[in-house]
């Protein structure tokens, strides 16, 4: 079973001269967890996850206080938004390098590669490099399921 | 003796400028100084690996290693979080009342625990409870450092320098409650007022949401509540002991292994992780300076700094005591203030055999090496451990900031122990 087959093709992505904000609202509108950043030829240089954005906004304490339980209200916090001069910034600061599959890669291997990198969604890139589809762990888990109905 | 004396004093003086340069790891710098003047020892026939290990004080390292077992047992029972979750609620928010409580907590732990310790646990509630307050963590976590250094001075386990001082001079902790509390009391109440007027724009500022600090429910902080009870039993117990050991004729460093033994057969916690929380970099730094030291006393060069002090001791004895504080105040503010400690121990020590009455020179080693640490953010380990988290933070500490807050302070303690070290001379 190859990731080609089960993979989202119609897949959004930026150029890195894209803003924060600008990314920001790809997010608000297409309802994803990733977003991938492509070059001028859509070479997939880069993916930025909305967890990096969400950090942005996230408190300081929350890096050293191992357990938040305690914290009924977050106060202040809930109603800081990040500064202006934060959001135009260029998204490549919060960019990191992708981590990517071929087409024809087992959904075995994408979905092992995934939990050891933590990720929620997979890039694939062709032979050249271009971004051609994306892959969440919903899908790659589905189809290694539904193999399983025609065990004997 | 001029070869050895020059070889040592160049070993000791490199590994102090490594340490100050922050280029190697203090206590990698240590190792390599004092197996180097072991070496450099043995070949110049100044210095034995025997000689080596008794300038070693074990009564230190004893002392160190049992009070951070206990903490390294306290710590994650949550006890410092309720501590400071309280202070939050008391304060209802208003930044002065809170700035005061948080400092007073700071100091009080700081003068039965370890300076770094007691930072290390409060700054990052304190960043917790500034931001749902929505103000700057700053003044907060400036002052708890500060008033954390100058508390520390107060008693024979607050600091490391006291705790070198209290062992090499045979100070008990009562002496540094007779002695030094009262002093300091007056210089803490001092820094306070000072640092409250210099945050005052700051702390004029009306939090964005005071009401949240009052749903931080103190009773969830505590992970461990019966372990933390026991700990804490144990723990005042071990300062009741302090109090009576000099009458009991047991060392402080066998009350606190001591306490730490208590604890751990109590509790019986998973060793591993707490022999993980142990700072054993500090404890290694220690061993190793001592080794350091021994050398130079070895190859005659405290000796030789002893006969210079003696000359300017002509002087009245009140007035080179309070050159002194001055003087290792100014070091203390650039350098560690331990090992400018472990190095003037010998040499007070030598003043004395010379038939001069050290007893004042003591407390004035303690109140320039305590208070001189605030004039920068490197003069002591919990400026840098409090710079260091305020980095990974929107709000960092810059070393300016700290200058403009600090030497204030470090001048106005020192200038308040002058005075009163003039005024009480007779008494010490």
């Amino acid at each position: 079973m190859e990731i080609s087959k089960h993979m989202k093709r119609n897949v959004v992505s930026i150029p890195e001269t894209a803003t924060i904000r600008e990314a920001a609202a790809v997010f608000v509108k297409h309802h994803i967890g990733l977003l991938p950043i492509v070059d001028k030829h859509k070479k997939l240089i880069g993916v930025v996850g909305l967890r990096d954005l969400l950090s942005l906004e996230l408190p300081d304490f929350v890096n050293f206080i191992a357990d938040v339980d305690y914290v009924h209200d977050f106060g202040a916090v809930e109603t800081t938004r990040p500064p202006a001069e934060t959001l135009d910034q260029s998204i490549d600061i919060l960019m990191k390098p992708a981590i990517s599959v071929p087409e024809d890669t087992g959904l075995l291997r994408v979905s092992a590669l995934m939990l050891q990198h933590q990720m929620h969604d997979m890039p694939v890139v062709s032979k050249d490099g271009k971004l051609v589809g994306v892959a969440s762990r919903v899908d790659i888990g589905v189809a290694i399921l539904s193999a399983w109905s025609k065990v004997e | 003796m001029l070869v050895p004396a020059i070889l040592s004093s160049l070993i000791f003086l490199v590994t102090l400028v490594l340490i100050f340069s922050e280029k190697m790891n203090r206590s990698i710098t240590g190792i390599a100084g004092g197996v180097l003047m072991v070496g450099v020892g043995r070949i110049m026939h100044f210095y034995s690996e025997e000689a080596a290990l008794e300038a070693i004080d074990f009564n230190t390292l004893g002392l160190l290693l049992g009070m951070m077992i206990l903490v390294a047992m306290l710590e994650p029972t949550g006890f410092f979080e309720y501590l400071a979750v309280l202070a939050a609620r008391a304060s209802k928010g208003k930044p002065a009342r809170l700035f005061v409580l948080l400092g007073s907590i700071t100091t009080i732990l700081s003068m039965f625990l370890d300076n770094v310790t007691t930072v290390v646990l409060i700054a990052p509630v304190t960043i917790l409870i500034s931001e749902i307050l929505g103000v700057s963590p700053i003044p907060y976590l400036v002052t708890e450092a500060l008033l954390s250094n100058t508390g520390g001075v107060a008693t024979l386990v607050g600091d490391p320098p006291n705790v070198l001082i209290g062992s090499a001079a045979g100070l008990s902790f009562a002496d540094f409650l007779i002695y030094s509390l009262p002093i300091v009391m007056v210089a803490w109440a001092g820094a306070l007022f000072l640092l409250r007027h210099l945050f005052k724009d700051e702390l004029a500022k009306r939090p964005r949401n005071a009401k949240a600090v009052m749903k931080l429910n103190p009773a969830e902080t505590l992970n461990h509540p019966k372990t933390a009870r026991k700990i804490l039993i144990v723990l005042m117990g071990a300062i009741l002991l302090f109090f009576i050991h000099h009458i009991l004729h047991i060392s402080p460093s066998f009350v606190a292994l001591g306490a730490a033994a208590v604890a751990l057969v109590v509790v019986q916690p998973d060793l591993n992780e707490v022999l993980k929380r142990i700072e054993w970099s500090v404890l290694i730094f220690f061993a190793a300076l001592f080794v350091m030291v021994g050398g130079l006393e070895a190859s005659g060069v405290l000796e030789s700094i002893v006969g210079l002090f003696q000359g300017a001791s002509n002087v009245q004895p009140v007035l080179f005591g309070v050159l002194l504080i001055w003087i290792v105040a100014a070091l203390s503010a650039v350098v560690d203030n331990v090992p400018i400690t472990i190095a003037l121990i010998p040499v007070i020590r030598g003043l004395g055999e010379t038939g001069m009455d050290i007893t004042p020179l003591w407390w004035a080693l303690a109140f320039g090496a305590g208070f001189g640490g605030n004039g920068t953010i490197i003069g002591s380990t919990a400026n840098i451990i409090v710079a260091t988290l305020s980095e990974k933070t929107r709000t960092p500490i810059t070393s300016k900031l700290w200058v403009r807050r600090g030497l204030p302070v470090m001048l106005t303690t020192c200038a308040i122990a002058s005075i009163l070290y003039t005024i009480l001379y007779r008494w010490f």
